[in-house]
């Protein structure tokens, strides 16, 4: 219910629209009920009884008087035609707004909660709550709020005119009332449990297509073709079964709506014309009474349509304010400040960290990184590597001890001025569906051409970049060109130049390359530290050598820490991380080194 | 009716699909391009093609049909019934007849229930068997497509034909089943409207000409809004999904209040749209009702007491056309509505049957013999590849591996060396020479039969969700639980898969996240040798993989290979100096084939690589992987910590 209140509450925010609405639809429901009185007076005007025989006779009547009726009708119909199209409208209005809102508070949200909140997070499932679920907010707001109004008046105001016509053949016509409310709302409960059924078989019927269709090489490898068949025909199966189950019930409801509906028509017919015949009612209130019932059939219809509303709108808002209320863990003090640009002076003091309901992480970390200091950090995955660097631009906040930049806790910046402070070369670029020109600027808004292209000079990308045929413009992204891994890397880094902040992390990519983009990496790496306190999660041996202390992470834990030959000579983790991997290195130069010695072609 | 469940997951896949509104040409074949088709509303070989699935569901389609038509026409008869209650029954004061029609209008109520009961559930039937032979169809069709295929076709489009174009043609078909009703209820209420009594059926219908062509005026409006709404519903979609994947970027660069902009822009239009078109659509609705006063008011109240004060007519006769004519207006109101629906449906069909219509690149000969028991003698006569003509990607390759040889591939990227290993199971055919295995033409066996003898493990470990077991037996039936065991101890993964808090049932997530990328790496060993395959082809991992697993690996390896047939692209020294012979690929030839020792003595390509890269030391020279983290994995990667 509470869910509910709170789309009523975003709606309340339109209350010129919404009373508007509320209006117009009452208004329109006047009309509406008007039509069948001025008939049914049109039918007394011209039909009369026999008190004896109880046969009808034709009155004697001016047609002049049948006009007022007649005209009355029109003007009716047309006063609600208006009515409606006001209703419509300023309901359509109305529910778009909140759902134009919802989606601009679920787009904030979204890009700027704390990386622990996507973590959890699917895609597919972020993108349903963004449009099937802000849809059935919206039409909760359409049917449920305002629709609703209309049914619900027109089923208590029409019994009500029929008891005032005649109590007992209203009494008789409205014995189906109960029914359908008791039907309603068990076909309510069930009718959403079963929907919810088919959505979760419909789910698992996506996950086998979207295994088999990423996973085809596999398939094809083990000319699995007819056991993918049968896998994805199961699921196809359940899913006819239980989709077809879910229609037979709202489908059944559905029929059983329209029975009592006609089958009120038949006792009206059957009773009212016996009472007609009794001499009890005349022609026209019998006439009253059909078209009275006749106007129900549109409520009663429409009342499951609602009550599913109700249903769709309490699990989609509950779906969609769990991500609107996620409180991100990383949020600003109501005092902090902007940061100016620092010099650099890193510190982790004492600094633990634990993901949520886990281990803890990061345990004790202490590290002291002066201004223009490189360090590399090392480790096997799971050690905390990524972590540690995730803590410095505040994508997770620490659970112990502080971070310092030039002795000031980075919790008492503004996100945006530490963020503008703190740059970050990712492992796994992520290109946006925009031209290479943009997703170099990505970052500063107003940087001109001259500056894009001075950052790809120094991220040894502009010459591959002048090779492609469209140069900057070259759209890249989902629908556009792929650059390979290394070009993608380089392209981060001169992201990261134009923004030139002093403090730098570098998430280095671990695919094997050809010789010669190594070198052309190494060389944009070399460009992009300079000056900077630079982080490097490193996997390339030249970055570790060349540091100015190594880390070494071993569960969470600093396990050893020093320079190069230090840590060689003291025989720990570093060195045996360093043995082995010398045998491999040479071995994956064998084959980077072919290109480089054939033709010396750059591979792009 | 039935619209609660139809658009479950449609819309957001709709949403997602591109649009580019200035190609309007149908999409090629082979890549299923995304381009929204514009497409006409009624398209006779779409339902052509889609009246050959109803087919094998006739007597369901049949039957739904049959009480579509009595119901309709029990709903547009009922005013009758009423009108002669009156007439016949009441008007004439007699109590007896009064009873004969209650009785008649139960009878007739319980036909009417029926009816609609039936034409619900027979739709429902039919439509779910149609939505079933589609999905199976063409799921079944994807998996004849070459790897090619799948290779210039992003796994987004052939979803979205999957889900929201066959959900498109679904609300499609209920909605023409309630269309057919509607129609018929019309057609019936026009004819009883003349038999009752012509002269006042057609002073009611005149309006419906006028009708008629402000509907197709209307229409153009109607259908511009639309397509505009569909527009900028991809819009907002695209942007919001590339916000949620690249959130991180977006974060780190502070992009929020620029983005927030740009969303605001597309939001808005989006809005203004729907605006527009509920605009369009509401005006039809005093049209309506101004329809139904004149029809009511003039025709039926002033027209018919003129009639009746003639005797030419009934009183239940006015009844009976007031119910009517409350009736006539609102299906022909409700079809125009669904306009755009049916536009929709018909693009759906098109690209569905586009799918369906792929010609799978790889057939077996129909005179295709299944490949005996191999010995694993494997020849390439002169092959040579290309995908795009004039591009050749191997020339005149000739290799001959004898049974139970370890052949290790070396050459740079693009050499050619996944192209030679991937012809060997057909993933493609050759386009020129030979490819032989024990002197069978591979293009004269079944391709299953082929394949089911050799072996694959590729670079990026694939696993599905599932059970371990599930994924090691995958596919071959009949694998015993020892059989499975033994893989699994062979290759080193018994004992984490011990560890696991089901053992062998352990469900694995999706694609085996839950795995350290090395445990999956041995998983599909496991899984490649489970079958006892005789040829094994092995794409050896460079990336991603600590020390421990590393050498986990390298030990799994010579297991392995040990009494097979098998190429190994090989990256690592220790495999290719164990291998008996190597073949060094340079650009699509095979450059120098020998064993260690003897490339070395002939100082040819290999030699001088071997030499480089002893020579090569200092800073250039890279650090094969420490270990790759993806960010908020820690801890899920246990094994790989110590």
């Amino acid at each position: 219910m509470g869910i509910l209140l709170r789309i009523i509450g975003m709606a309340a925010h339109y209350p010129a629209r919404l009373s508007l609405a509320y209006t117009s639809a009452l208004a329109a429901i006047g009309f509406s009920l008007a039509l069948p009185w001025l008939f049914g007076g049109a039918i007394d005007l011209m039909v009369g009884q026999d008190s004896e025989t109880k046969e009808f006779f034709r009155k004697d009547f001016e047609l002049a008087a049948l006009v007022f009726f007649g005209v009355g009708i029109l003007v009716v119909s047309l006063g609600r035609g208006f009515c409606d199209f006001a209703r419509t409208y300023t309901t359509e209005s109305l529910s778009q707004k909140v759902s134009f809102d919802c989606r601009n508070l679920l787009y904030d949200k979204l890009q700027n909660v704390s990386f622990a909140f996507h973590d959890k997070e699917h895609t597919g499932d972020l993108m349903s709550r963004a449009t099937a679920d802000v849809e059935a907010m919206r039409r909760f707001v359409n049917l449920g709020m305002i629709r609703s109004l209309d049914v619900v008046v027109r089923i208590i105001a029409i019994p009500f005119i029929l008891f005032f016509l005649n109590w007992e053949l209203a009494l008789v016509s409205m014995i189906f009332v109960p029914a359908i409310v008791l039907r309603s709302t068990f076909v309510m409960r069930a009718l959403r449990r079963k929907w919810l059924h088919v959505q979760e078989v419909m789910g698992e019927s996506v996950t086998v297509l979207q295994e088999n269709l990423a996973g085809m090489h596999v398939v094809k490898a083990f000319a699995s073709e007819n056991y993918e068949r049968k896998k994805y025909n199961r699921k196809a199966e359940e899913l006819r079964v239980e989709y077809f189950d879910a229609e037979r019930m709202q489908g059944t409801n559905s029929s059983w709506m329209t029975l009592y509906f006609t089958f009120a028509l038949g006792l009206i017919l059957w009773f009212g014309g016996w009472q007609v015949v009794q001499g009890d009612l005349t022609a026209g209130d019998l006439a009253k009474f059909f078209l009275y019932l006749n106007q129900l059939t549109f409520p009663i219809r429409a009342s499951a349509q609602i009550i599913n509303t109700f249903s769709r709108a309490m699990s989609s808002g509950q779906r969609l304010f769990n991500v609107l209320d996620a409180r991100s863990p990383v949020s600003e003090r109501p005092d902090a400040v902007a940061m100016g640009r620092p010099k650099g002076h890193v510190r982790f003091e004492k600094v633990g960290f634990s993901y949520a309901d886990r281990s803890p992480a990061l345990r004790e970390v202490n590290l002291d990184a002066k201004p223009g200091q490189v360090t590399a950090i090392l480790g096997a995955p799971g050690s905390g590597k990524t972590t540690v660097v995730n803590l410095l631009p505040r994508f997770y906040d620490v659970t112990d001890g502080q971070i310092t930049i030039d002795g000031a806790d980075i919790r008492d910046f503004t996100l945006q001025s530490l963020r503008h402070n703190v740059g970050i070369v990712h492992q796994d670029v992520y290109l946006f569906s925009a031209s290479i020109k943009d997703n170099i600027a990505y970052g500063v808004s107003n940087a001109t051409d001259e500056d894009v292209e001075r950052a790809a000079k120094v991220a040894q990308l502009h010459d591959q970049i002048m090779a492609l045929p469209n140069g900057y413009d070259t759209w890249v992204g989902e629908r556009g060109t792929t650059l390979s891994g290394g070009q993608r890397q380089r392209l981060s880094i001169a992201r990261t130049i134009l923004i030139d902040p002093p403090v730098l992390i570098l998430d280095d990519s671990t695919s094997s390359v050809d010789v010669e983009t190594e070198r052309q990496i190494h060389r944009a790496m070399v460009e992009v530290m300079k000056g900077r306190t630079t982080f490097v999660i490193a996997h390339r041996l030249s970055t570790v050598r060349e540091a100015d202390q190594i880390l070494v992470l071993d569960k969470g834990i600093i396990a050893e820490r020093g320079s190069h030959e230090q840590l060689i000579r003291s025989g720990g983790i570093y060195q045996s991380i360093y043995e082995l991997q010398l045998r491999p290195q040479e071995e994956v130069l064998l084959e980077a080194a072919v290109p480089a010695m054939a033709d010396g072609r750059a591979a792009l | 009716m039935m619209r609660g469940g139809g658009g479950i997951g449609g819309g957001m896949m709709r949403g997602m699909r591109g649009t580019s509104a200035d190609s309007m040409f149908a999409p090629s074949n082979d890549n299923l391009t995304d381009e929204d088709v514009v497409g006409r509303v009624y398209d006779n070989k779409v339902v052509m093609r889609f009246m050959t699935f109803i087919k094998p569901y006739r007597t369901f389609a049949l039957i739904a049909l049959a009480s579509l038509l009595v119901y309709a026409t029990v709903n547009a008869a009922i005013p009758l019934l009423i009108k002669y209650g009156i007439d016949w029954a009441i008007a004439e004061g007699e109590v007896n007849r009064v009873h004969i029609i209650g009785v008649a209008f139960m009878a007739i109520t319980v036909i009417h229930f029926l009816s609609n009961r039936l034409q619900f559930i027979f739709i429902s039937r039919t439509g779910q068997h149609v939505l079933y032979d589609l999905r199976s169809g063409m799921f079944s069709h994807l998996q004849n497509q070459s790897n090619a295929f799948y290779h210039r076709t992003p796994i987004g489009r052939i979803m979205s034909r999957m889900q929201s174009d066959v959900l498109q043609l679904q609300e499609t078909f209920e909605l023409l089943a309630l269309a057919l009703a509607e129609l018929v209820t019309v057609g019936a209420i026009i004819i009883l409207m003349l038999i009752v009594n012509w002269q006042l059926a057609l002073v009611c219908m005149f309006v419906v000409p006028v009708l008629t062509v402000i509907m197709m005026y209307w229409q153009r409006f109607a259908r511009h809004s639309f397509m505009r709404i569909r527009r900028a519903i991809a819009m907002v979609n695209g942007e919001y999904n590339q916000n949620i994947t690249g959130v991180r970027v977006v974060q780190s660069l502070n992009r929020q209040d620029e983005n927030m902009a740009h969303f605001r822009t597309l939001n808005q239009e989006y809005l203004d749209a729907n605006l527009e078109a509920a605009r369009y659509s509401g005006m039809l609705q005093p049209l309506v009702e101004l329809l139904i006063g004149l029809g009511i008011g003039l025709g039926v109240v002033l027209f018919g007491g003129w009639l009746l004060q003639r005797d030419a007519l009934e009183v239940g006769t006015l009844v009976a056309f007031a119910f009517w004519i409350q009736r006539f207006f609102e299906p022909i109101r409700q079809l125009t509505m669904q306009y755009s629906q049916l536009q929709r449906a018909m693009a759906a069909g098109v690209r569905i049957f586009e799918v369906l219509d792929l010609e799978p690149d790889i057939l077996d000969k129909p005179d295709a013999v299944a490949l005996p028991e191999v010995q694993g003698e494997i020849r390439y006569n002169d092959v040579n590849f290309h995908y795009v003509s004039g591009v050749e990607v191997l020339r005149n390759v000739n290799l001959h591996i004898k049974a139970g040889e370890n052949v290790a591939l070396v050459g740079s990227t693009g050499a050619g060396k996944s192209t030679l290993v991937n012809l060997l199971h057909r993933s493609a055919d050759v386009t020129g020479g030979a490819i032989t295995v024990d002197g069978y033409d591979l293009r004269d066996v079944k391709r299953e039969s082929l394949v089911h003898q050799m072996s694959m493990v590729l670079q990026e470990p694939y696993l599905f969700s599932g059970t371990v077991r599930e994924n090691i037996c995958y596919q071959s039936e009949g694998v015993s639980d020892e059989q499975i065991i033994a893989a699994a101890q062979a290759v080193g993964a018994h004992d984490f898969v011990m560890e696991m808090e089901d053992g062998y049932n352990s469900e694995l997530a999706e694609r085996g996240i839950n795995l350290s990328i090395g445990q999956r790496q041995l998983i599909s060993f496991a899984r490649a040798i489970v079958g006892n395959p005789r040829i094994l082809v092995l794409d050896e991992a460079t990336a991603n993989i600590d020390t421990h697993t590393e050498l986990l690996i390298q030990q799994a390896l010579n297991r392995i290979l040990k009494g097979r047939t098998s190429i190994v692209i090989a990256h690592r020294l220790s495999t290719i100096r164990n291998a008996d012979k190597i073949v060094v690929l340079d650009r699509g030839r095979v450059a120098e084939v020998g064993s260690h020792d003897e490339l070395l003595e002939a100082g040819g390509v290999y030699a001088q690589l071997y030499a480089i890269n002893y020579g090569l030391s200092g800073p250039s020279v890279g650090v094969a992987p420490v270990g790759g983290e993806v960010i908020g994995a820690d801890g899920l990667s246990p094994a790989a910590a110590d």
